[in-house]
């Protein structure tokens, strides 16, 4: 399993030309663990729903906590891989237009799509982050008889976006260092 | 500032940033968070991250990537060609049988997979080769693949049902149910096209080789041995068993659709582990990758397309836009007309999900109030998005078809879709002219329909399985005579009210 995200979709140039500098390599080692993990709970929220219908038809146990735990695992699969998703430029966009611009007008559009999305997600991963602070100074439980608190799936969601700002950044580094300067990728 | 030019400037200014070609999760949610930030009080703001989550954990919208999932395992597993394979071997004495198995082949893998793309690839991978080895023109073939994997997003478990069902609130056991008849129509109608069109290549074939004496492998019988129709067999069954033991678990109340999607997977997995040996962390490595790849993807759309009709909802942008087009007091089938012809128009840029979550709180109060059946209409505009994926300038299915099939020229394959196009603007008109079409299924089914919030269970049915399959939403505030608001909206109205 050493290649994360690397074998899925149509080849997009690859991250570390994207995104040169020290922490790159350390981001992508992050993200291929994070895919493994993302991986298993996906798989793991599979197996619980399937339980829960199991037990329910044979046993004919009331089940309660299956479906958010479930909602967790996938929360978190979702967001937490969302890095891992944009080192490969795997959030689709429209590029129905983009295709007609020129080269050079192109990068330096891809730079300022990139800084707008690093705003937004940075904003984002910042107001989760107060979420997750209040979740967990007034104790946030979720509201069903289960009751599991809500630091849980906050966290996820705050560090997934936390992670995707990074990935975020390095890539208009990235952008602004090999893209504006030197010959074009592209 | 007016609702009017709010709602104007929120249109607008999406319609750019979505062109810069910024991805569009990020381009929606930057746009609602920046309308929230200047025409929202700031505690909203406070929410933003809080309102994600609370619309995405829902266990119907999260159901999504175990949908992918299952759709995954069983389109990276041989299962496809298998499946085409067996389909060929019996039906190849009907005439024009290749193509027709080509076109059944695709409905039942849609179903199975639910993912348009994935059906296209699995079948047309093994299919369009073949047809052409028997003399189908390439456009023809490429078009029999492309128009049948549409399919996938009409038939259970489409992911853009899920939306449709989220979005307009209706039950989704119901509205899987009623695509079914609908796909039946485009099945036979396609599968009609396909015998008819060959009879016309065969004619066209025997014209020439008569004259000229060049022989077209459309003449060709072909000859397969009983042996060779028993041999497939096997392969095929245990999917075919997966896709009916779903569907029991679902209709018979055993499971509620999510669970469904956990148990769809958690047998795919078994399934291609016991049937193709894939079970290895190795070869479930693409799998769960290209799974996780496309449900993040996805499922940040989603959740930031809620957060863009929230915001829509909360300035009054929908419920104007709404009442505006319910003030026009056009007739029924011109308002339908028109609705469906801004579908075709989005569905030249963005993909079914965003089409139906940005657009469900603007169309659906029209439609409801000139009298359309909710599920009924879900069902039409799936089928006018299924059109979207065939039809240029975007057509999704036909870049598929180009990745398979890269020697049949893009302008063949365009010609060749078109008919079926033609087919699915028929079958619309047939769904208007008798929606029973659709709703007479869901209706022997479940009983009649008796609203947003009708139970979606025959009258003998377990309480629980009632309650599970149809969570009737918060009712939304009235807006003038219309109920259709976000439902988070009422609540965080609600909140910002008390001090």
């Amino acid at each position: 399993m050493a290649h994360g995200l690397d074998s899925v979709g149509p080849a997009v140039p690859a991250s570390a030309e994207d995104a040169p500098g020290l922490l790159s390599r350390e981001l992508a080692a992050l993200n291929r663990v994070v895919v493994i993990l993302a991986s298993i709970a996906l798989v793991a929220a599979a197996g619980v729903l399937t339980y829960s219908v199991i037990v329910r038809y044979f046993l004919q146990v009331a089940t309660d906590w299956q479906d958010e735990m479930s909602v967790f695992l996938i929360v978190g699969a979702v967001f937490m891989s969302s890095a891992a998703v944009q080192a490969r430029r795997g959030h689709i966009g429209i590029e129905a237009i983009v295709g007609l611009l020129p080269p050079r007008i192109n990068r330096i559009r891809q730079v300022l799509v990139d800084v707008a999305s690093l705003a937004f997600c940075a904003f984002f991963a910042w107001k989760s982050w107060l979420l997750l602070d209040e979740a967990i100074v007034d104790n946030f439980h979720s509201g069903s008889t289960w009751g599991p608190p809500l630091w849980i799936p906050y966290s996820l969601m705050t560090a997934g976006m936390a992670l995707l700002s990074v990935q975020l950044l390095l890539q208009v580094m990235g952008g602004l260092t090999s893209g504006l300067r030197r010959r074009p990728s592209a | 500032m007016s609702v009017l030019s709010i709602g104007a400037l929120y249109g607008i200014s999406t319609l750019l940033v979505m062109f810069s070609g910024m991805p569009i999760a990020f381009a929606l949610g930057a746009v609602a968070t920046v309308f929230m930030v200047v025409f929202m009080p700031p505690s909203s703001v406070d929410t933003i991250a809080q309102n994600v989550y609370e619309e995405m954990a829902s266990i119907t919208l999260l159901s999504i990537p175990l949908f992918i999932l299952k759709g995954a395992a069983i389109g990276r597993s041989r299962a496809g060609q298998d499946l085409y394979g067996a389909l060929h071997a019996w039906m190849h004495r009907v005439p024009g049988g290749l193509g027709i198995a080509n076109v059944f082949a695709c409905a039942l893998f849609a179903a199975m997979a639910g993912s348009s793309p994935a059906t296209c690839s699995a079948i047309g991978s093994a299919g369009i080769p073949e047809m052409r080895k028997r003399g189908y023109p390439g456009g023809f073939a490429a078009g029999i693949i492309a128009a049948g994997g549409t399919l996938g997003i009409l038939l259970p478990p489409s992911i853009t049902m899920i939306l449709y069902a989220v979005a307009a609130e209706q039950s989704l056991g119901r509205l899987f149910l009623a695509a079914i008849g609908p796909a039946g129509l485009l099945v036979a109608l396609f599968a009609a096209y396909a015998a008819w069109r060959y009879g016309r290549e065969q004619r066209a074939a025997r014209a020439v080789h008569e004259k000229t004496g060049v022989y077209s492998e459309l003449l060709r019988p072909d000859e397969l041995s009983v042996r060779d129709k028993l041999d497939l067999l096997p392969r095929v069954l245990p999917f075919v068993i997966l896709l009916t033991g779903v569907m029991i678990a679902l209709y018979g109340g055993y499971a509620t659709p999510s669970e469904t999607a956990g148990l769809g997977a958690v047998l795919a997995l078994i399934l291609i582990a016991l049937i193709y040996r894939v079970w290895t962390p190795r070869d479930l490595e693409p799998i769960l990758t290209a799974t996780l790849r496309e449900s993040t993807m996805l499922m940040l759309i989603i959740g930031m397309s809620l957060l863009y009709s929230y915001v829509m909802s909360y300035l009054h942008i929908s419920q104007s836009t709404a009442q505006w087009i319910v003030a026009l007091a056009l007739s029924r089938w011109v308002l339908l007309a028109a609705v469906l012809l801004f579908v075709v128009v989005l569905g030249f840029f963005l993909p079914p999900v965003s089409i139906i979550l940005m657009t469900a709180p603007i169309i659906l109060p029209p439609l409801k109030a000139a009298g359309f059946d909710l599920i009924w209409f879900g069902v039409v505009m799936t089928i006018v998005m299924e059109m979207g994926l065939i039809h240029p300038p975007v057509g999704l299915n036909l870049f598929v078809i180009k990745n398979i099939a890269p020697d049949i020229p893009l302008g063949d394959v365009i010609w060749g879709v078109l008919p079926f196009v033609g087919l699915m603007m028929l079958s619309i008109l047939l769904l208007c002219l008798a929606p029973g079409i659709a709703t007479w299924f869901s209706d022997a089914v479940m009983g009649t329909s008796d609203g947003a919030c009708s139970s979606p269970l025959s009258r003998h049915q377990v309480g629980w399985a009632k309650a599970l399959f149809a969570p009737c939403p918060p009712s939304a505030p009235m807006v003038g005579t219309l109920r259709f608001a976000h439902p988070a909206v009422s609540a965080v109205q609600a909140l910002h009210r008390s001090p």
